[in-house]
């Protein structure tokens, strides 16, 4: 049985099947709803029920008040279709989102490569001729077996090779789907991915040089983005500063410093921080947040940045670039958020960092 | 896959930016530096006007629609308060204090914002900024009614709610509040947005709100919880102009953060010493408690505030000068002003009195590390004296601080037992102050403080001392609206009323 969600203020209608959440139905039809945690609790994608049922499913009551729901309010990411409905979103028109459907794709594992001892690369040939459409910096998710259910990472690989997409997954001591992929997981193996995901990519419509502050497993991201640039041409000076523990954690590092051969433009700016003594790296010892403000002489006005890593470099990395006067409307992060940061005591200063 | 629809909405967005930026002239037979002449004197640096972001994008419809259905329920509980003598529904006579105190000093405060931000309104160049200046503005003159007109109804019955606005202006404990605003209303644009929009309506409005509503739902005031709820729903707003303004000046240039950080240490000391007055009715006036004042500050200033100031820290912002203070008074102020308001009751609009065992008791679990040490036993001694029919009266006048204009009740930061002064000659006259903080704002801005009209002064100015004189020119009626509680007509009255209402005699 499936109904149609019409999308105000577009005026776009799409199917929606019983029990698929109005944020689900939205997303593979290409359309982007604000949303963050995904299960009820942030109340990032409250949207107004302008005609017909919904019923509200896991809506944390704090999330969605009991008059917000007399007013018709609810979340789309929980709630789903009782009938026929219309909806009202309040959609920024972001120029450099492409709003690319999501989609199932089955795919085989055709390569698998040890990146770091703890990082994977793991290389997914998609069955679908065509490949997948993803701006890059978008991630994907991935369907383990086994009961494991399906786990979130971003495409390391540009865009422009979509029918084989490449994941660098960190393995998460304990984790089983990490635990999974790292063990098990062999080529040839099948496996079914969907996406794209994420409003994380480049503004390129900004058309401004572009930061890019990479840490631990946040590589991913950024490499996408940089890779996509470079091929398309983009013309304005493009900074990777990329941070590890040590040179042996430091993948990708040749690859990078080619690419700084190759592109006049693009400037590699590596950083390790834990490095022992003694050893024969001649680059930035360090955190990335140091070696950015280092290398900008703590000025970053004019830019675009985009963080990915673990939390503490994204705190470090944000404070520096405030200091070197870039803020919140240019600096761009991948946020997941999980139960335990819905229920932080935060101030409303910032929203999007 | 083209699935544009032909009867398209427009979005929220284009339609607020119809509504305000487009209504935005560029003027072409002035300077904008004619038009706007306060925008440029308190020496903040604005760049780029378009910068300030709307977060509410609410437009003066939409506005009108949510505030039209707020005022209905409001007035239909209002109404239904009246009719069944909600008066006769609190827990006692004790709580008409707080609500005589609220009158006075803090709802012509709500008034004295939408004078403020009527004016910042005109001030600021910005459109967005306009638009959202001129709706808080006709939100605080709604609060200021809602707020007057629901306590109208216990003017009818009780004394001290007769002459709040002439109260506001002349009674010396009223005029913390007022100088409060009227420091704020005669600062520059930008100050008055650190004052209201961030301090008050951010820092400290949860701290003035939550405790008051929640205090008047504990205690049977429907209608005092109403007009809280109607007032809190636009807070959230408030909230966002005050901390977008915060936002706007740091990003738009690195010299505004020396002013902005001197405003922030200003606006949060004035503010602080403002809610002396609430947290008495907290942990005093209440008779059923809903938290204590510590309890209320460690909820609101320690951990909001603490968020609060660790997000402003990417700007270079520290927590305010006085924090630290602060966070030891909030064990001693509610205690420490109760024994004023107390001894001083001969010239209060509202009645105070002698916590019973059972308040001490309260008192003492939720200050452990002061009440029994420093304020039980002065109240002992108080109650001591009453007994003897000799009640500790202190006709002596309050000596003032010069800025909070508070009397100066408190003591050394680091020893309760030593009363805290601060004295300080300028131009050949001696001020008065009751903190470091205090005197450290006054010799920032002495031109502006010694115009300062303090009460306890000007009644030897302009009464030659007389306290009948006094009382007639603050509409305080002796024996009726002052004194203790005990022996009070509002106390005798609301118990022969209630003994009506919930017996046959």
């Amino acid at each position: 049985m499936s109904y149609q969600l019409t999308i105000e203020p577009l005026g776009q209608t799409v199917d929606i099947a019983e029990g698929q959440s109005i944020l689900d139905a939205a997303l593979r039809a290409g359309i982007y709803l604000p949303h963050a945690c995904g299960h009820g609790l942030c109340a990032t994608c409250k949207v107004q029920v302008l005609d017909g049922e919904v019923e509200h499913g896991e809506a944390s009551s704090f999330a969605l008040m009991d008059f917000e729901r007399e007013e018709g309010k609810c979340l789309a990411c929980c709630a789903s279709a009782q009938g026929d409905v219309v909806i009202e979103a309040e959609i920024e028109e972001d120029p450099d989102a492409e709003n690319l459907p999501v989609r199932d794709y089955p795919a085989s594992v055709s390569r698998i490569e040890r990146l770091t001892p703890t990082i994977k690369a793991v290389w997914l040939r998609l069955d679908a001729p065509e490949g997948m459409c993803f701006q890059a910096g978008q991630y994907v998710n991935l369907a383990l077996p086994e009961g494991i259910g399906s786990r979130a990472f971003s495409i390391a690989s540009a865009p422009q090779a979509g029918g084989e997409i490449e994941l660098n997954i960190r393995i998460v001591p304990g984790g089983r789907g990490t635990g999974y992929v790292h063990e098990r997981l062999a080529v040839g193996d099948r496996l079914s991915v969907s996406g794209p995901y994420g409003r994380f990519f480049v503004k390129k419509s900004a058309d401004l040089p572009v930061i890019f502050m990479a840490g631990g497993s946040g590589l991913s991201s950024p490499r996408a983005m940089i890779l996509d640039l470079l091929a398309e041409g983009f013309a304005k000076p493009i900074t990777l500063v990329y941070g590890q523990r040590n040179r042996e954690e430091l993948y990708y590092h040749d690859e990078f410093l080619a690419l700084e051969q190759r592109h006049a433009n693009f400037r590699y700016v590596p950083a390790l921080s834990h490095e022992p003594e003694g050893s024969d790296w001649r680059g930035f010892r360090g955190f990335v947040h140091e070696a950015a403000r280092e290398c900008f002489g703590n000025d970053f006005r004019g830019h675009k940045a985009y963080l990915c890593g673990p939390p503490l470099m994204i705190d470090s990395c944000i404070d520096t670039l405030m200091q070197g006067r870039l803020f919140e409307r240019d600096i761009y992060t991948e946020k997941f958020i999980s139960a335990a940061d819905a229920q932080q005591v935060r101030s409303p200063l910032f929203k999007a960092i | 896959m083209d699935m544009k629809s032909a009867n398209r909405k427009l979005s929220l967005k284009d339609k607020y930016r119809l509504f305000t930026r487009d209504l935005g002239w560029e003027p072409s037979y002035r300077t904008r530096e004619e038009i706007f002449p306060y925008v440029q004197y308190e020496g903040i640096k604005v760049h780029d006007w378009d910068k300030w972001e709307d977060p509410f994008r609410l437009t003066m419809d939409a506005y009108w629609k949510y505030q039209a259905e707020k005022e209905r329920k409001f007035y239909a509980i209002i109404d239904a308060h009246a009719q069944n003598n909600g008066h006769l529904h609190i827990t006692d006579a004790r709580y008409l204090s707080a609500l005589k105190i609220f009158l006075q000093a803090i709802s012509p405060g709500e008034f004295c914002a939408h004078k403020g931000f009527a004016r910042v309104g005109r001030e600021f160049p910005g459109v967005g900024t306009q638009v959202a200046c001129q709706m808080q503005a006709i939100d605080e003159i709604r609060h200021a009614q809602t707020q007057i007109h629901a306590l109208s109804n216990y003017n009818r019955f009780y004394n001290g709610f007769h002459a709040f606005a002439e109260q506001r202006d002349r009674i010396w404990y009223t005029s913390v509040a007022r100088s409060f605003f009227d420091d704020a209303m005669s600062a520059g644009p930008f100050e008055f947005m650190i004052a209201i929009g961030f301090s008050f309506e951010y820092v400290l409005t949860n701290l003035l709100f939550v405790p008051f509503m929640s205090g008047a739902a504990y205690n049977g005031d429907m209608a005092t919880v109403t007009f809280g709820f109607s007032a809190q729903s636009d807070e959230a707003r408030h909230m966002t102009l005050g901390l977008e303004c915060i936002k706007f000046m740091l990003e738009q240039d690195p010299d505004n953060l020396p002013i902005v950080q001197r405003w922030i240490d200003k606006w949060f000391w004035r503010g602080f010493r403002v809610l002396g007055l609430v947290s008495t009715m907290m942990d005093y006036m209440l008779p059923k408690r809903v938290m204590s004042w510590r309890e209320a500050w460690n909820i609101y200033g320690v951990e909001n505030g603490g968020a609060l100031f660790k997000d402003l820290a990417r700007y270079g912002i520290r927590p305010p000068k006085g924090w630290n203070d602060a966070e030891e008074a909030v064990d001693h102020m509610s205690h420490q002003l109760m024994l004023g308001l107390y001894q001083w009751s001969f010239g209060t609009a509202f009645h105070a009195w002698i916590p019973s065992d059972e308040d001490m008791d309260w008192l003492a679990k939720k200050y452990p590390e002061t009440f029994d040490r420093y304020y039980r036993p002065r109240w002992m001694h108080i109650r001591k004296l009453a007994a003897a029919g000799t009640p500790f009266k202190n006709y002596g006048l309050a000596k003032l601080c010069q800025c909070c204009q508070l009397p100066v009740v408190f003591t050394e930061p680091g020893d309760p037992t030593l009363s805290c002064h601060r004295e300080r000659v300028h131009q050949g006259e001696k001020y008065h102050f009751c903190s470091d903080h205090c005197q450290a704002l006054f010799e920032n801005e002495p031109e502006k403080y010694v115009q300062a009209w303090l009460p306890m002064p000007q009644l030897f100015q302009d009464l030659q001392g007389d306290l009948t004189a006094w009382m007639d020119w603050v509409f305080l009626r002796d024996g009726e609206d002052n004194g203790d509680y005990a022996d009070s007509l509002d106390r005798r009255n609301f118990e022969a009323w209630r003994a009506m209402a919930t017996s046959n005699q």
